[in-house]
Formats: structure tokens, sequence, C-alpha cells
């Protein structure tokens, strides 16, 4: 496993012109309607931040797609739809970013049973093959035991990594005034070969967009 | 259900989501997120499971009571009901 993640990580560093952009969003009003949310439901059936953030970037990606897909043969090629690769840490040690399909499609419960799913099957090992290698993008996510932000490394022949750091309360300017929110540091890696930091910047700006307006997404 | 019941629920429920995790040398005070480097997803489940074996709704309100395993047993034992006979 350790080698494994050695010769691909090497291999980006090695081959892959990063660039990175970074973008703090407001959660205040997505994390006030997920508690409302979930506050209706039974436990099985609640919502973690980690879904809405997951969709939330899906959907963007699918609005700026040059970002979503590979680079193979000197050429940008599309990734056919939305396949999200969730870096997912093991207990032993490791990292695989098994694929959760078409996620720009899937309604927040379809997606958070999902991510269930891929968690544990994951750290049982019994992943399919074809869900370990058929990622188009891969997210981050660093959950609430993490860091506060991640700039992280492509994982080729992608073109772009999202990173998602700890939710964290903070001081934040709203309408002219200093409120405590909580907020979340979102971190763009993408190929500089297939893309320029205006591009990025834009799915910065859509992912932020949409995590404002959550009963949207 | 008393304290001693509860505490033994919470431990078999967090031996099940984190089967590694050392429980013997879990101090009562200590943050369980934290200690046993549990995700969000690791914590739903615990729960869940809490929530089902106990017979008691666990709002996320509720949360902030379960942050250690003597807060959690306290709490517990508070609100679930004795468990039954036989």
């Amino acid at each position: 496993m350790r080698a494994a993640i050695a010769a691909l990580m090497a291999r980006s560093k090695r081959e892959i012109p990063h660039y990175y952009l970074t973008e703090t969003v407001d959660l205040g009003d997505a994390m006030a309607w997920m508690r409302d949310r979930n506050r209706q439901l039974p436990v099985p059936k609640r919502l973690v931040p980690a879904a809405l953030l997951l969709k939330a970037a899906a959907v963007a990606l699918r609005a700026v797609p040059e970002l979503n897909g590979f680079w193979i043969d000197d050429r940008f090629v599309a990734g056919e739809d939305v396949h999200l690769g969730v870096a997912i840490a093991l207990r032993g040690g490791g990292l695989v970013a098994p694929a959760i399909h078409r996620a720009a499609d899937l309604e927040l419960p379809e997606l958070m049973a999902s991510l269930r799913d891929l968690v544990a099957r994951t750290r049982a090992g019994r992943l399919r093959r074809t869900e370990l290698s058929d990622g188009t993008v891969t997210v981050s996510n660093m959950g609430d035991q993490g860091a506060e932000s991640i700039i992280g490394v492509i994982y080729p022949p992608q073109v772009a990594l999202v990173g998602f750091g700890r939710i964290v309360d903070r001081p934040w300017a709203v309408h002219g005034l200093i409120g405590v929110r909580p907020v979340v540091t979102v971190t763009l890696s993408a190929d500089h070969r297939a893309t320029d930091g205006a591009t990025g910047a834009r799915y910065l700006q859509t992912l932020a967009h949409l995590l404002e307006r959550p009963e949207e997404l | 259900m008393n304290i001693d019941q509860a505490a033994d629920l919470i431990r078999t429920v967090l031996h099940q989501v984190a089967p590694d995790a050392d429980l013997d040398g879990l101090a009562p005070d200590a943050d369980l997120r934290e200690t046993l480097e549990l995700d969000s997803l690791d914590f739903l489940q615990v729960i869940e499971l809490l929530s089902e074996r106990a017979g008691v709704r666990i709002d996320e309100e509720d949360y902030q009571f379960l942050a250690t395993l003597g807060g959690a047993a306290t709490w517990l034992a508070g609100v679930a009901p004795a468990p039954a006979h036989g």
C-alpha cells in the first residue's frame, strides 16, 4: 500500500505542474439548514456536512467541466460524467479514493447513503476494482479531526483535486457586522497543463455559491 | 439502565464501530472522537447503534452529552428505560 501511494504521488509531482487556489466559505446557512433537516429525521437518515460538501463539489464540476477528466497523451480528455473519487483513510494507515458514480445527479440522501456505504466497504476491504480506478476527479475532506486546510496532490491522470479543511468557527463579516460563523477552507489543486487559474477561480466561486444555498443542492 | 450498564453498552458499540481501538486504556473523561479517531460517519454509526440498542431517541442537540465515555454513560443512564428482565 505504501509503495503504491509513493509511486503514484511521486509521478504526480514529477509530471503535473500543479497550481493552487483557496477560498474560505461561510457555512452558516448550510449548517443551520442541515440541522433543521436532521431534526425531523431518524439517525440513519441524517446528513453529515461531508455530504453537502461532496454534492456541491460535484455539481460545481458540472458547471466547470474543464476540471473533470484526465490528461492523457498531451491533451485533456473530459470525464463522461462526474465520478467523484473520495479520499478515505484506512485505519491501519494508507489511503484509497474510490468513486461515487454520477455524484452530481444524486439527491443528497442518496449521496449520503453512497458515502456511508463506500466508507464501510473501504474499511472492510470490500471495494470493487472499478470503483478504485474510475474517479474523474478526487475530493479530500479532512473532517472534524483534520487540519484547517489541505493543499492536495492530484491523482494522475486526473487534472484536479478539491480539498476541504475542517469546519471551524471564526469571526466573520456578515452584512457589515462581525459574527461567529462556521467556515470551511476549500483548496483546488489543478493541472496547469489542462487549465489556467481563471477556470479554477470560476470553479471555486460556483462551489461557494452552491454552499450558500444548500436548499438547492 | 444504570451507569455501569450504559458504560458497557457504549463500550460494545465503540468496539463494533472501531474494532482496532484500545478501549481498555480509555479514560472516562477522554474525548471519544479525538481519542478513537472517529470521523463524522463513525460517530453517526455510534449514535445509530446506541439509539437502537438503548431504545432512546438521540437528537443532534444531545450529541454534546456523548463527548466522553463518562458523560455518555451518565446521560444514557438518565434517559434509557431499564432493560426488560428474562
